[in-house]
């Protein structure tokens, strides 16, 4: 269960991001998470809540981009019908070994910012 | 509302430790080895053998991840070498900051070696994505955990350079499909080894000592190679 230590960092990830941009909350931070990262998307939203609960961020939200693996065949190429998890061996068109590529993403990508107005105005006001 | 573009890697603070480790494991000419395995598969005890096989001819040392106790550390030290427990209160696995740590409080008798072993936190999971400056990933499986670990555990398998199956010496009494083990793993790393170990007999320890042998040979070659331009 490291998805809590992972929720920290991406939250210290995305402050790192808007911070000089003045007071304000963060609504959304969107991260990839591959298939490969031994990391559990459900548990990392749920950890989130957890890792932003008593701060400014306490209503963001994580928006996970699950990165699925690709499995190949040198013959037929990408064996598109594989469902998440389930792994396969050989290729079930024409029995040729398959290979993993992809799939270990585990990136912040997107952070959506919302400034505080009040205090803008407030500064504004100072500034007059 | 501004939306502003990150794109930037969830474990770049550990990814920079390690590349400094990395570094100075390059400098030393240091074999680093991160050893992975479900609690139970015989991290410890492959260890205690390969140390016994190596240490006349070359400087060890480990480091120990656990939980709670000095119990691993204290078996490895039983065997002469220099180690380390490293004890993370509770967290899975291993990060390059307190391998880091680890390393500058024991000194040179942990820094000044041939091969350091890292032995993980017992988990298939959590220190898959951490990067400890190694030169690979070992992953163990025992003959007694059933043969769908590595279709179950994907992203360990996809990452080890190499698998190590052990305790061969109880295939007769349970029923593992090594056949099968062999399969997923050629599936999930087409590039990496597969050894099969019984520390208890020794059987198959040869090819797992010559595999390190052979990738501290490398390593050395590839300072040398490197010393030689500078």
């Amino acid at each position: 269960m490291h998805e809590m230590g992972l929720a920290v960092e991406i939250h210290r990830l995305a402050r790192e991001a808007v911070a000089g941009r003045g007071p304000g909350r963060i609504e959304i931070v969107r991260v990839a998470v591959g298939e490969l990262s031994a990391v559990e998307p459900d548990l990392l939203e749920f950890a989130w809540e957890a890792a932003v609960a008593g701060t400014e961020d306490a209503a963001s939200k994580l928006e996970v981009d699950y990165r699925p693996a690709r499995q190949t065949c040198r013959v037929c190429g990408e064996i598109a019908d594989r469902a998440p998890g389930s792994w396969l061996r050989l290729c079930p068109r024409c029995g040729d070994a398959l290979a993993v590529s992809g799939g270990d993403d585990l990136d912040v990508l997107q952070v959506v910012f919302e400034e505080d107005e009040s205090e803008n105005r407030t500064a504004e006001g100072a500034a007059r | 509302m501004t939306d502003i573009d990150v794109r930037q890697k969830v474990l770049a603070a550990n990814a920079a430790a390690a590349a400094t480790l990395r570094e100075s494991f390059g400098r030393s000419g240091t074999l680093v080895v991160n050893l992975i395995s479900s609690p139970g598969s015989g991290k410890t005890t492959l260890l205690e053998k390969t140390v016994a096989a190596l240490k006349d001819t070359l400087r060890l040392g480990g480091l120990e991840g656990d939980i709670a106790t000095e119990r691993d550390a204290e078996r490895l030290r039983k065997t002469g070498i220099p180690a380390r427990q490293i004890l993370t209160g509770g967290a899975c696995h291993l990060d390059a900051r307190q391998v880091d740590r680890a390393l500058a409080e024991e000194g040179p008798r942990l820094q000044d070696l041939d091969i350091l072993f890292i032995e993980n936190v017992g988990n298939l999971i959590c220190p898959t994505g951490y990067d400890l400056g190694e030169d690979f990933k070992v992953v163990l499986l025992s003959v007694t955990e059933g043969e769908d670990k590595p279709f179950k555990y994907p992203a360990i398998f996809s990452k080890a350079a190499v698998t190590v199956v052990t305790k061969t010496d109880l295939l007769p009494y349970v029923t593992f499909d090594l056949a099968a083990v062999k399969e997923q793993v050629a599936t999930l790393a087409p590039e990496g080894r597969l050894v099969e170990v019984s520390a208890t007999t020794g059987a198959g320890m040869d090819a797992w000592i010559s595999l390190l042998t052979d990738a501290l040979a490398k390593k050395r070659a590839a300072v040398y190679a490197a010393e030689g331009v500078s």
